[in-house]
């Protein structure tokens, strides 16, 4: 009998060692993880109550701060800019847990006078354990003209310095209060913003991606440009319709008309009246992987360093090196083309730079509570786009846009501003009107997405009727009368 | 080991429990107060009591036992303290009956051993089986012995006696009376079990006729499991059965039949009960369904998760915000307080004991000891991993209770007289 009693000992001990093994999984391999799931209450929780860092903008406004509570050794947190920087600060709640900044640096801004060992240690040890302050790259004067001009449509607007990467304004509408997740009525706010079909929770400028429609030109033309297959003046067939090959299916123009006369064309007219018929045929000519190079050092098809987690902006150059009728599609950024908002800002400031893309960034520094400084921004190149010369070319290009073409709505008087309207497919038969662009021409100091996302309200609106427009008064806040 | 130095062991680990409360208390801002030296003392006199019994009434005992007992019961104490210090005040006097229950048994087999509990095995199924039918009692009757309906679930009795009510669960104490019965009932029959059978393929399978007592299990299950809705406990006795079957007859059939009538139970209640559903659901998705059916298993994953490697600290932690953490997700809340260290150490105990009553069955010569022990040993290292293993994700979440740790008087009661069954089994089987 002692024989089935062993095989019996044997399948527990086997059992016992599968929870070992599940135990290690969930508390070391995978601890981090569960840890810091958004709906793991628990690191906001024990930061109930405890004095958190100040977040400050890069012009001095205080945009998050603890309060002592009278009557009680309690802070309260305070975002006195409300729903104007919503999703760049965040929320640190001990209920629903923390997002954006308040949770990326949650540790640099929390104070570590607690009780745990380690925290015990470094004290005796004469460490400071005093919370720590963010200086945000965010200019609370862009920040705000960039909110007011958005207004009620649903979207999102993404500024950043081409030179530095440094996020001088980043907006997503619809927005919602952080304080609503800090006071008794917590959880109620929470359901409703949670199932609010207006998702307000969700920050468009960085966390959704979206086809971007005819905005991808500049990156079809800067990869024709960077491998000498196309120049402005380079001629093309100018039809009504683009067959795409292998199929029956037609692309045509926005304007249902060709591009020019109806017998040929030009690169840079195509680029300036956005003619998907000339994309389409420039996209073919150019290939699936050239134009995969120049998307990839733009920092698509790849994770961004960043203080969240950006979904990856998406370019399928395996899938589309096989199949040109789907990658004419994909070349006036339809079909399964994807990107952010600072995807596609990024975009604007690599032209902007000469060439040469840097990664975008939104923390400046960490203070102490004197104001010493604990860490600093490195300024980090991505790398090199395009050449200078091919950003040059795509400079007069996109200038040529704002004169001339569909972009005239992003004009600032006095300003040359140069840009590449898009209106691309949304949700539910809406069209997604975007404007990506930068200025001033000759040194650029700002580079701009603006994406609108189609609703009733927007109705049949176009890049350049409606995200233009939003784009040439946050250009003029941050470079007029200042 | 000497008896000194599981005297030395029993002192630690009483001092290891009182420790935690107080290291709880300093969490809260506390100190040391009366709560750590009644703890200490209830400790002390629960186990010294125990082990005295042990001394003088079966004082050839394996003394490998008791010191893990005592530190897993330790372990699960100060987190119920932490959880909810009344129900830890409660726990305590639990821990006093059970000890002197554990205790009475050792006197009673001390002059007869414990084979008189094979002569009156008809009178134990009949009393086990009564009080696995209790809780069905009428809830609103005018007798004072009634049954309670408590989270969906129908396992409790409470008796109203004017001046105190006293809920508790006869289950716990049914499920020992159970394997007793089983090791009786195939010790007798263990013979015809095992030469009555034929070969399919590999496996051995019995004759249809030995198949009933198999199939009169499995339908106890069923009706535990559709009456009472208690899953664990129904899986629980169904699985020891099977395994004592097993050990019994070495005929692999048994594990396969079982295993089929279990799937196939399993599969009808799952198509039939909403209750059944939902545990699954929580079991396969917790995260996608986290505001309802994986809420519990989905935090107590996080608690693990945020316990990390050290662990917040006795008190620290927010074991808290898993549900009914006291009761049924008790290991979570040691893992997020106590860290990966003190799972694993949990784990380590927990086979430990498993192993020392495996070692019991193996040396004993009376088949129905043998049974006995292994079936005792099975029962509770099964219980071990359904509900651990619930917990981890590797089966469906069971509602039973983690032996020695949980919050619950019946259950603490019922473990403490099975180690006292152990414990008597090792003295007889002694040198």
């Amino acid at each position: 009998m002692n024989g089935p009693i062993r095989r019996l000992a044997v399948g527990i001990y086997v059992a016992m060692g599968a929870l070992l093994v599940a135990v290690t999984w969930f508390q070391v391999v995978r601890a981090d993880e569960l840890k810091n799931d958004p709906r793991n209450a628990r690191p906001a929780l024990t930061e109930r109550g405890k004095e958190r860092g100040l977040i400050v903008t890069s012009d001095g406004v205080v945009v998050a701060r603890s309060v002592e509570e009278e009557g009680s050794r309690d802070f309260v947190r305070v975002y006195p800019e409300g729903d104007v920087y919503a999703h760049v600060v965040g929320y640190s709640s001990h209920l629903v847990g923390e997002s954006a900044l308040e949770r990326a640096y949650t540790t640099d801004l929390r104070s570590r006078r607690d009780l745990t060992i380690s925290d015990m240690i470094s004290a005796i040890l004469g460490r400071d354990l005093r919370p720590r302050n963010l200086e945000i790259t965010i200019d609370s004067r862009l920040q705000q003209a960039a909110f007011d001009a958005l207004g009620n449509h649903t979207g999102a607007i993404i500024a950043i310095d081409p030179r530095t990467g440094a996020v001088r304004a980043s907006v997503s509408k619809p927005s919602f209060e952080p304080t609503l997740l800090l006071g008794a009525e917590t959880v109620a706010n929470w359901e409703d913003l949670v199932t609010d079909p207006g998702r307000p929770l969700i920050d468009r400028a960085t966390q959704e991606i979206f086809a971007p429609g005819s905005t991808f030109k500049t990156v079809v033309s800067a990869a024709a440009l960077d491998t000498g297959i196309a120049e402005p003046g380079t001629t093309f067939d100018d039809p009504v319709e683009f067959a795409l090959p292998g199929s029956t299916a037609t692309i045509s123009n926005a304007t249902g008309e060709p591009c020019n006369d109806g017998v040929t064309t030009t690169m840079l007219q195509g680029f300036v009246r956005s003619c998907n018929t000339v994309f389409a045929a420039l996209t073919i000519r150019v290939g699936a992987e050239d134009i995969g190079i120049t998307a990839e050092a733009l920092g698509w098809n790849r994770d961004l360093d960043y203080p969240w987690d950006i979904p990856r902006a998406v370019w399928l150059t395996d899938e589309l090196s096989r199949d040109d009728a789907a990658l004419a599609q994909s070349g006036i950024g339809e079909r399964d083309t994807r990107a952010t908002p600072l995807h596609m800002a990024m975009i604007a400031a690599a032209v902007a730079n000469g060439g040469v893309s840097v990664t975008p960034y939104l923390v400046d520094r960490v203070f102490d509570v004197d104001g010493e400084t604990l860490e600093t921004h490195e300024i980090a190149e991505l790398g090199r786009a395009m050449s200078s010369a091919t950003a040059a070319t795509l400079t007069e290009m996109m200038e040529r846009v704002v004169t001339e073409g569909t972009g005239r709505g992003a004009a600032v008087p006095g300003i040359r501003v140069a840009g590449k309207t898009g209106t691309a497919t949304g949700q539910a038969g809406f069209s997604n009107p975007w404007f990506i662009g930068f200025a001033p021409v000759d040194s650029p100091t700002i580079a701009i997405a603006v994406l609108i996302e189609g609703n009733a309200a927007s109705g049949d609106a176009s890049g350049g009727s409606l995200a233009a427009p939003i784009a040439s008064r946050v250009i003029e806040s941050w470079l007029v009368g200042r | 080991m000497t008896r000194r130095a599981e005297w030395t062991t029993l002192v630690t680990a009483s001092g290891l429990a009182a420790f935690g409360v107080s290291l709880v208390n300093f969490a809260n801002g506390g100190g040391i107060d009366v709560q750590v030296g009644l703890t200490f003392l209830v400790f002390l006199i629960a186990f010294g009591t125990v082990a005295t019994a042990v001394h003088i009434w079966a004082p050839k005992a394996t003394p490998l036992l008791l010191p893990s007992v005592v530190a897993v019961t330790a372990i699960g104490f100060l987190e119920i303290f932490r959880l909810d210090p009344i129900r830890a005040g409660l726990q305590r006097w639990w821990l006093l009956i059970g000890a002197a229950l554990a205790s009475v048994v050792l006197w009673l087999l001390a002059s007869r051993g414990t084979s008189v509990l094979r002569r009156y095995r008809n009178l134990i199924l009949l009393v086990s089986v009564t009080l696995l039918v209790a809780p069905n009692l009428p809830s609103d009757w005018g007798f004072p012995i009634r049954g309670m309906e408590v989270n969906g679930s129908r396992l409790w009795v409470t008796i109203d006696l004017g001046f105190i009510n006293v809920g508790f669960q006869p289950g716990e104490l049914a499920k020992l009376g159970l394997v007793v019965f089983m090791a009786a009932y195939l010790a007798d029959h263990q013979k015809a079990l095992r030469e009555a059978h034929r070969r399919v393929g590999p496996f051995r399978f019995p004759e249809p006729r030995q198949l009933i007592p198999l199939l009169l299990a499995w339908g106890a299950s069923v009706l535990i499991l559709v009456w009472q809705r208690d899953l664990g406990a129904s899986l629980l006795l169904f699985a020891g059965f099977v395994l004592l079957l097993y050990a019994a007859t070495g005929a692999s059939g048994y594990l396969v039949s079982g295993a089929v009538l279990a799937l196939l139970a399993g599969f009808t209640a799952y198509q039939a009960f909403d209750h059944v559903q939902r545990r699954v659901i929580g079991w396969l998705a917790p995260f996608d369904h986290f505001a309802d059916e994986g809420y519990q298993i989905a935090q107590g994953l996080f608690a693990l998760g945020s316990g990390s490697l050290s662990g917040a600290g006795p008190g620290l932690g927010r074991p808290d915000l898993i549900p009914n953490a006291a009761t049924d997700f008790i290991f979570a809340a040691v893992g997020e307080e106590l860290g990966f260290a003190a799972s694993v150490a949990v784990i380590a105990l927990y086979s430990l004991l498993v192993a020392v009553g495996i070692g019991i069955a193996f040396r004993s010569r009376s088949t129905f000891r043998k049974l006995l022990a292994a079936g005792l040993t099975l029962v509770f290292g099964v219980q071990v991993f359904l509900i651990v293993g619930g917990i981890l994700r590797l089966v469906p979440l069971t509602g039973i209770t983690l032996p020695f740790m949980s919050y619950g008087g019946s259950a603490l009661v019922g473990n403490l007289v099975l180690v006292a069954l152990l414990l008597r089994i090792s003295h007889e089987e002694a040198g």
